[in-house]
């Protein structure tokens, strides 16, 4: 019992202070937001005219881009015809270019297996009756050099030579490595993928949804070079061979998971740098595929974007008193605690600094990898949080205080204490997380920024209430020390006192 | 013997929370009356995220800087709290950004000329543009549907784990604290920045972590009390005194940084955007810690009360020793004892120190000898 204990502390300190070290070796810090720190101001231009609602669409798509985590709250704004993106913490005006152009949404991946997706016809059901099991662009085919579009070679418009296997094992595990399910957009099918082979940066910018032949098709213009024609063809060839990591001879596109279109491969290789989509497409549809090849997703065209820095809107100073505030808050707090619960108060402090440590550690990490960016609302929640989680703290000493008044050993208490307040803390964190949980998947901007940090300082909360908290009450509760007299705060003396 | 501060340090205090419920609900209603007059009449002050402005771009050169920015917006009877004034850099150029909400054509006109002079350039230098919202409606409607799918998982979590009353009372209190935190908002005019939502936000997420706390001490007590006949006043009454230096405690913990923040932050450093982010959640805490014993707690009751377990019951209260004695022993006072408390004639009838078995659930276990 007490070796578990012993494990279970030591366990949780290293754990933070490692990951502390890690970060501090790796040079991560966490990173601030516009307000505090500035970053870079992106301007783009649409070309020609612009109808307002699709330049609100690309605000939002923009903002997905930009904030696939939600919680690197970049500031996006129409001004006049122009769309500002301004991005915390970014110095660098090449990178601020690439994460804003990043097509990255668009990919490229061999189908393996395709089957009819079980959870579907909820999905957008512009098609009716989403069961049909054909492909929307069941087929790609060469298209002649670019303009003569509509003497294009005919397009042999198959259906689906995909083979509609039964649903495939377990989506979450068992996959080869690269591997993924991914629902179609419309055709409410599932497909069993292969990796990313590439992007839709394969394709230039000039996309079209023409009439061939009586049908609407899609022309995408292929990049030459490595990160274009060279890339697609790789791809297409190996397709077009139909070995095992491509049986089916088709090529998603897929755009924001979802799988857009899953034309069969007629040829092996392109070679005078474009490509025509063909199938049973409508006006829209091919519109929409046609949009998806050259913008990602967005609707509107932008000319090259201009970079400028842009400083702090608020600056240091507010930072500096926030944090000078804030820490003398928490040292109003921890005086308070001792005042109260005397000597069990140094747990709180280990217990503030272990979370204090894995908190800093996650978010320094986050700021790294996704963006994420500390803004002074972001710093004085995480103070007011400090609040709530000294909450747990004093759940368990309330309870620990009622069974020692009870007439038990400190000992026994402390471990009855904790199972009761444990109970509590679960409930009530579980409500937390729930909240953090619905307003983190359903949210965008700052709401969701402030979703993940009650998130993340609610899941610490636990952790360090099970794991440090609770060993290292349970084993000072067996030391001299703390059995001796007043020295937490815990009046054992009342019982006598009621008896007599 | 004991005074009231060490009779709540050890939770024995026996105030009758349920018995004056109404002072309680008659303040909220109140509160609530206020709130939803001043929306009507006043509504909220919108900030900039939320409705857009205008964005001037001034060249540096000249005297221009961020700070002659502000002087020129103050001489125009702007108020400069929640103005946005940047430094853009691009190379060697380098302009200042001011974005600020809605103001007449003609103030717009007079900061453009202000702003050039200062800048020693001509009027054309200095761009104005109107800015759409950060915030986007877009963002709000996708924020409310998740509030209420929130809401609707919560209620659904908490009527399992509980039941489904304290799911009600526990969001009947949320929706009371958002209420009136946005009340004072409206009323004192504050103005709301994505910030504000982010704080009431907070107070949501305190607010019912409080009254869980609180519940979960009143499901404990139900299970205690279940043999026993104990109207559901009694077990609300004598959770909520076990649960008061607890509830004491977490609040002036959660009080204390926000304080700071606000007293410390605002006051002596000077940061005057953290001014309203602490008070939006100063007020909302502490609204928080209140309707957890004031509203939730007495609703739960009333609505339990109703309930067939607890029909007959209804309506005793055992207050004073009578309730301490419940507190202890996890029993009423006899039912004679309790009718007469119920119509107040009991006096000093179980003043009698009560043994110690009485005073435990049950026994504590010896000690072993073997053992240290």
């Amino acid at each position: 019992m007490i070796r578990r204990l012993v494990v279970s502390l030591v366990a949780i300190v290293l754990l933070a202070g490692g990951m502390f070290t890690a970060n501090l070796v790796a040079g991560n810090h966490p990173s601030l937001g516009l307000d505090l720190q500035g970053g870079a101001s992106v301007t783009m231009t649409p070309v020609g005219e612009v109808d307002p609602a699709a330049l609100s669409v690309a605000v939002d798509i923009i903002r997905q881009r930009v904030d696939s985590l939600g919680v690197a709250e970049p500031e996006i704004i129409r001004q006049g015809n122009t769309i500002v993106v301004n991005l915390p913490g970014v110095k660098d005006q090449q990178q601020a270019l690439d994460t804003i152009g990043r097509t990255g949404a668009v990919e490229m991946r061999p189908v393996l297996k395709v089957a009819p997706n079980p959870e579907s016809t909820t999905t957008t059901s512009t098609i009716a009756g989403a069961t049909t099991t054909t492909l929307k662009g069941s087929s790609t085919t060469l298209a002649p050099p670019a303009g003569g579009v509509g003497s294009s070679r005919t397009a042999a418009v198959t259906t689906t030579t995909v083979p509609t296997a039964t649903s495939p094992t377990d989506p979450a595990t068992g996959l080869p490595e690269g591997q993924t399910i991914l629902p179609g957009r419309k055709d409410g099918l599932v497909y069993l993928l292969g990796p990313a082979e590439a992007t839709g940066e394969v394709f230039s910018n000039d996309s079209s949804a023409q009439v061939d032949a009586g049908s609407w098709v899609v022309v995408a213009k292929l990049r030459s070079g490595a990160a274009g024609a060279d890339l697609w063809n790789k791809l297409a060839t190996k397709c077009y061979a139909g070995g095992a990591d491509c049986p089916s001879k088709a090529i998603a596109i897929i755009l924001d998971g979802e799988v857009i279109s899953a034309p069969t491969v007629q040829t092996p290789t392109f070679d005078n740098g474009s490509v025509q989509i063909s199938g049973s497409f409508s006006q829209t549809e091919a519109k929409d595929l046609a949009r998806v090849l050259q913008f990602g997703a967005v609707p509107v065209k932008f000319d090259t974007p201009t970079v400028q820095t842009v400083s702090a809107s608020l600056g240091e100073d507010s930072l500096r008193a926030a944090v000078l505030s804030g820490l003398i808050g928490v040292l109003l707090v921890l005086l308070f605690l001792m005042f109260y619960y005397r000597l069990l108060a140094i747990v709180v402090v280990g217990g503030l600094g272990v979370s204090g440590l894995l908190l800093w550690s996650v978010i320094s990490w986050l700021s790294k990898t996704n963006g994420l960016a500390l803004t002074l609302s972001g710093a004085a929640g995480i103070i007011v949080s400090i609040g709530v989680t000294v909450d747990s703290y004093v759940v368990f000493f309330e309870k620990l205080k009622d069974d020692v008044q009870q007439g038990r050993t400190l000992r026994n208490s402390a471990a009855r204490g904790f199972e009761r307040a444990w109970r509590t803390i679960l409930a009530a964190d579980t409500v937390s997380l729930i909240g953090a949980i619905v307003l983190w998947w359903l949210t965008v901007g700052s709401v969701r920024g402030f979703a993940f940090f009650l998130g993340l300082s609610t899941m610490a909360d636990m952790v360090v209430s099970y794991f440090f908290t609770r060993p290292a009450v349970l084993l000072l509760a067996r030391t001299k020390l703390f059995n001796k007299g007043r020295v937490l705060g815990v009046a054992r003396s009342t019982t006598s006192e009621a008896v007599a | 013997m004991a005074g009231g501060i060490s009779r709540l340090y050890r939770g024995e205090t026996t105030v009758n929370f349920y018995g004056r419920r109404n002072i309680g609900f008659i303040f909220s209603a109140l509160l609530l009356i206020v709130t939803v007059g001043s929306l009507f009449s006043q509504g909220l002050n919108l900030g900039i995220d939320f409705k857009g402005g205008v964005a001037f771009e001034v060249p540096v050169s000249g005297s221009m800087s961020e700070a002659k920015a502000k002087e020129i917006l103050t001489t125009n009877k702007i108020k400069t709290d929640n103005v946005k004034i940047q430094t853009l850099t691009s190379g060697s150029t380098q302009r200042v950004r001011i974005q600020l909400g809605d103001i007449p054509v003609a103030t717009r006109t007079t900061i453009q000329e202000a702003l050039a002079k200062e800048a020693k350039a001509t009027v054309n230098d200095v761009s104005v543009s109107t800015v759409s919202s950060t915030w986007g409606r877009n963002i709000t409607t996708k924020a409310i549907k998740a509030l209420l799918i929130f809401f609707l998982i919560v209620s659904l979590f908490i009527a399992w784990r509980f039941e489904w009353r304290m799911a009600l009372s526990a969001i009947v209190a949320m929706v009371h604290d958002v209420g009136i935190s946005v009340g004072v908002y409206s009323v004192f005019k504050l103005e709301v920045t994505p910030a504000t939502v982010v704080a009431f936000l907070t107070i949501l997420g305190f607010s019912l972590y409080d009254t869980i706390v609180v519940f979960d001490k009143v499901h404990d007590n139900n299970e205690r009390f279940s043999g026993s006949k104990v109207s559901y006043g009694d077990i609300v009454n004598v959770s909520m005194n076990q649960v008061l230096m607890r509830s004491l405690n977490t609040s002036i913990a959660a009080l204390m940084p926000v304080l700071s923040l606000l007293v410390l932050g605002s006051g002596v450093f000077g940061a005057i955007a953290l001014r309203e982010f602490a008070l939006a959640l100063l007020v909302g805490l502490a609204t928080g810690a209140y309707s957890s014993i004031y509203i939730a707690s007495p609703l739960l009751g009333i609505l339990k009360e109703r309930s067939d377990q607890y029909r007959p019951m209804r309506g005793h209260l055992s207050i004073g020793a009578d309730m301490s004695h419940l507190m202890h022993t996890g029993a009423p006072v006899g039912r004679r004892a309790a009718a007469r408390a119920a119509t107040e004639e009991s006096q000093g009838s179980v003043s009698a120190p009560l043994a110690v078995e009485t005073l435990l659930s049950h026994p504590p276990r010896p000690r072993k000898k073997s053992r240290r």
